[in-house]
């Protein structure tokens, strides 16, 4: 026991000699290939228990089968790992920003069973958002261990994301660019070198561990010039497409909130709905990455009106897994209903027009993913570059940026919070760094308070309290009970200059006579947005602090710039 | 046409709390949601409020002026005085007895409370005498009466001077019973009163026990050199 402390105290001191960059480096490598593993461990997993359910995917009794999963899933987060169900993304962009990247060492497994369990048995979701939020645990675990700053936790937290999405996608450009286009929302030097390195590390445990690669065949398409115009028509139509799929997401959610069921049973009505809509459209269960291959390479044989109903049958499907109880991501749906928007919509095109000169319906599936992706994530960039790996080629960029583009200006134009974001902003807690909610997240009453006052009996006469004025530079005074020192209000001299000014009643008032005592008072514990608004509203100058009855000291405006300023310049000065 | 309500810049200045100036400025950097047309710039106020949700800032659009803090403090002496009347040949040998028999003459006192005011003005008077000097006092209870429909000064003109432990030493003759409501009304009037009782002329113009009218008529003339 006493070798173990002994090592881990001497760990920090060995480490603080390496230089931040490199250390970040080192670390970012190994919590990248902590999280490809996990995210090679998850797939290599579905894909089993895919192959071992499919035989039983053709009794009438198969729509059970997904609901037994979301039942365990929502049986399993809730009693053993007690964790909320859900995606985990908005967690742990919350844990960035409001704790410093700080999340549960159980969150680094707890995810990746109850999404096995819900995806597994055929649940629509993606496998994506717990590999990301266990990457994200296992890099600010690491970084726990190693006793290091919350800076550079937050940048492991990062290097730990883009270590599992790239390793799940073998996507390490897409990696990286999610990390930090969604998770960090901060581009700097020091971020970007490990997180670049660490998706890396990611990439390649994929690449040793899966021989093959599903998404990841290096498939030619000849895109040309013809293809811009259907491209901006498709990216409108996957606009829409993305619009209506958050929406439902949140509705029914909200709409399964309503229903005051145990956990386990709304999901086991979600599963079982999931299945039986899974019946009729098997493409909908699981990932569904295997259709997504074959969309991709053009094996895909569907009808027109069969597609279109397809994509709603997928985003009904999705939106009742994740909202009922189930456990998954977005990722995975997303490129599926992007797929399959783009091949609908390459079947119109070809409805429409004899011979249009325009790529294969694979590309299209290409471009209806970027639409989606970039539409429902708001994230342009994480749309762009991960189809570009997918396809391992450059002949689809100028319509894919073009795509991406319209599709999340659309989507931003009618909604502008994102999927991930919206839950945040609702609660206040969309803390990117240096912003003005940040900033006043992070400073604290007790850093602000100052507490120099003298104190008055509330029994102190007034001629005695004016003795007291001549000598002080005080604006305020805190009244107390002599015996108790309980808070009882506060003298403004400005409130009392009338009587100041008078030295007829110095003998006739006392203190508790003139002192206010209905002016607002904040505790320790309060928000400083909070008090701040509160200041504002009242006109305030300053607040007194009062806590359990106490004076503890009075935060004013001035002091409040003067940290303020200080603080915006720590948060945004380049490391 | 509320919804289509427009503002102009120092509308908006005066919602934000911010100078004409800085709102010009950020029309020019582009901050805010400016209408397209037009020399002078006008603001769509539903273009405003979604912007104001969005950067989580208060916008005060209603049009009702945080009104200013009401001197509720606001009445007069000569009011103050009417409303308590005067009492003449208050009998007693010491401060109990007098302020007594003060309690049992005021009219506007309900007879259950009149024991607990008494009380209330001798605890006052132990803890510091209300005597100002000049053979005048002013005995008041800390605690503001809230069973009293409004503020009252009662004049009590005693029938023998008693010793107060004013701070002149010198024995009282006259008591001003200050009762208030609530604690501005005290301090104002106090304030007021101990104002007035600084002129030399308006004493020896008590001590000639004056009828309620002349008094009045003093204090009004008086009271409007008050310089509160």
């Amino acid at each position: 026991m006493s070798v173990i402390k002994k090592m881990t105290s001497r760990f920090p001191l060995n480490l603080s000699h390496l230089d931040d960059r490199l250390l970040l480096i080192i670390t970012g490598i190994i919590a990248g290939m902590c999280s490809g593993l996990a995210a090679v461990a998850l797939r290599l997993a579905l894909e089993l228990v895919t192959e071992w359910l499919h035989p039983f995917r053709h009794f009438w009794w198969a729509f059970l089968l997904p609901a037994i999963g979301a039942v365990l899933s929502s049986i399993y987060l809730e009693k053993i790992a007690r964790e909320g169900a859900g995606h985990g993304v908005p967690e742990v962009i919350y844990a960035v920003s409001k704790h410093g990247g700080l999340l549960r060492l159980r969150s680094s497994y707890s995810r990746l069973i109850s999404s096995f369990l819900t995806i597994g048995s055929g649940g629509s979701a993606g496998p994506e958002a717990p590999v990301v939020m266990s990457g994200s645990a296992i890099g600010s675990n690491i970084a726990k261990f190693l006793w290091l700053n919350d800076r550079q936790r937050t940048t492991l937290v990062g290097c730990g994301t883009a270590g599992a999405i790239a390793g799940i996608f073998n996507a390490p450009l897409a990696g990286l660019v999610f990390s930090i286009e969604v998770i960090l929302g901060k581009w700097n030097f020091s971020n970007i070198i490990p997180i670049a390195i660490a998706a890396v590390a990611g990439a390649e445990v994929s690449q040793a561990l899966i021989h093959k690669q599903v998404l990841f065949n290096h498939m030619p398409f000849n895109v040309g010039t013809a293809d811009i115009l259907p491209g901006i028509c498709l990216a409108v139509f996957a606009g829409l497409i993305s619009v209506f799929f958050t929406k439902t997401l949140n509705t029914t959610g909200k709409f399964a909130k309503k229903f005051r069921f145990p956990l386990w049973v709304r999901a086991l009505i979600g599963g079982s709905v999931v299945g039986g809509i899974g019946l009729f459209f098997p493409v909908v269960l699981g990932e569904g990455y295997h259709f997504i291959q074959s969309m991709i390479s053009g094996t895909f044989s569907m009808g027109l009106f069969i597609t279109f109903v397809a994509v709603f049958a997928k985003i009904f499907a999705t939106a009742i897994t994740l909202g009922w109880g189930g456990s998954g991501g977005i990722f995975a749906p997303c490129l599926l209903i992007g797929s399959l928007t783009g091949i609908f919509f390459h079947k119109i095109v070809f409805l429409l027009f004899e011979n249009p000169a325009c790529a294969s319906e694979g590309a299209y599936a290409l471009l209806g993913m970027t639409g989606l992706i970039s539409g429902v994530m708001q994230a342009p960039l994480t749309g762009i570059f991960l189809v570009l790996e997918i396809t391992g080629g450059y002949e689809t960029i100028l319509p894919l940026i073009v795509v991406s583009a319209i599709s999340s200006t659309m989507s931003h134009y009618i909604e502008p919070a994102s999927f991930y974001f919206k839950e945040l902003i609702k609660q206040g807690q969309f803390l990117r760094p240096g912003t003005d909610a940040r900033i006043l997240s992070d400073l604290n009453i007790s850093e602000l308070i100052s507490t120099e006052f003298t104190k008055v009996s509330e029994n102190m006469i007034f001629r005695e309290f004016i003795e007291i004025i001549k000598t002080s530079d005080q604006f305020f005074f805190p009244v107390v009970d002599e015996n108790t020192d309980a808070y009882k209000g506060m003298i403004e001299i400005r409130n009392i200059r009338r009587y100041v000014l008078n030295p007829g009643i110095y003998d006739m008032v006392f203190l508790n006579q003139i002192m206010d005592t209905d002016i607002l008072t904040a505790s320790l514990e309060n928000d400083l947005q909070d008090v701040l608004e509160m200041m504002e509203s009242n006109n305030m100058e300053s607040v007194p602090v009062v806590e359990h009855e106490t004076f503890i000291g009075m935060i004013s405006k001035t002091r409040i710039l003067d940290l303020y300023r200080r603080e915006l310049i720590m948060q945004t000065s380049v490391r | 046409m509320g919804k289509h309500m427009t503002l102009s810049v120092s509308d908006l200045s005066t919602c934000l709390g911010v100078s004409t100036d800085t709102i010009t400025r950020w029309v020019r950097q582009g901050k805010l949601p400016v209408l397209p047309k037009g020399n002078d710039l006008r603001f769509l106020k539903k273009d405003l409020e979604k912007w104001a949700a969005l950067h989580n800032i208060r916008l005060n659009l209603s049009d009702k002026k945080s009104g200013e803090k009401q001197n509720q403090a606001d009445i007069r002496l000569s009011q103050a005085l009417q409303n308590g009347g005067m009492y003449c040949d208050i009998a007693g040998n010491d401060i109990p007895t007098v302020l007594e028999a003060c309690v049992n003459r005021i009219l506007q006192i309900p007879d259950d409370f009149k024991s607990d005011l008494l009380d209330r003005l001798a605890e006052r008077e132990n803890a510091l005498s209300t005597g100002v000097g000049n053979g005048i006092a002013l005995p008041h209870p800390r605690q503001p009466l809230s069973y009293l429909p409004h503020p009252m000064i009662t004049v009590n003109f005693l029938a023998n001077p008693v010793d107060y432990n004013a701070l002149d030493g010198r024995p009282v003759s006259i008591l001003f019973c200050i009762l208030c409501p609530s604690l501005q009304y005290h301090l104002h009037l106090l304030s007021a009163l101990s104002f007035c009782l600084r002129d030399t002329d308006f004493i020896s113009f008590l001590k000639s026990q004056p009828e309620m009218d002349q008094l009045l008529e003093k204090t009004v003339i008086l009271q409007e050199s008050i310089p509160l």
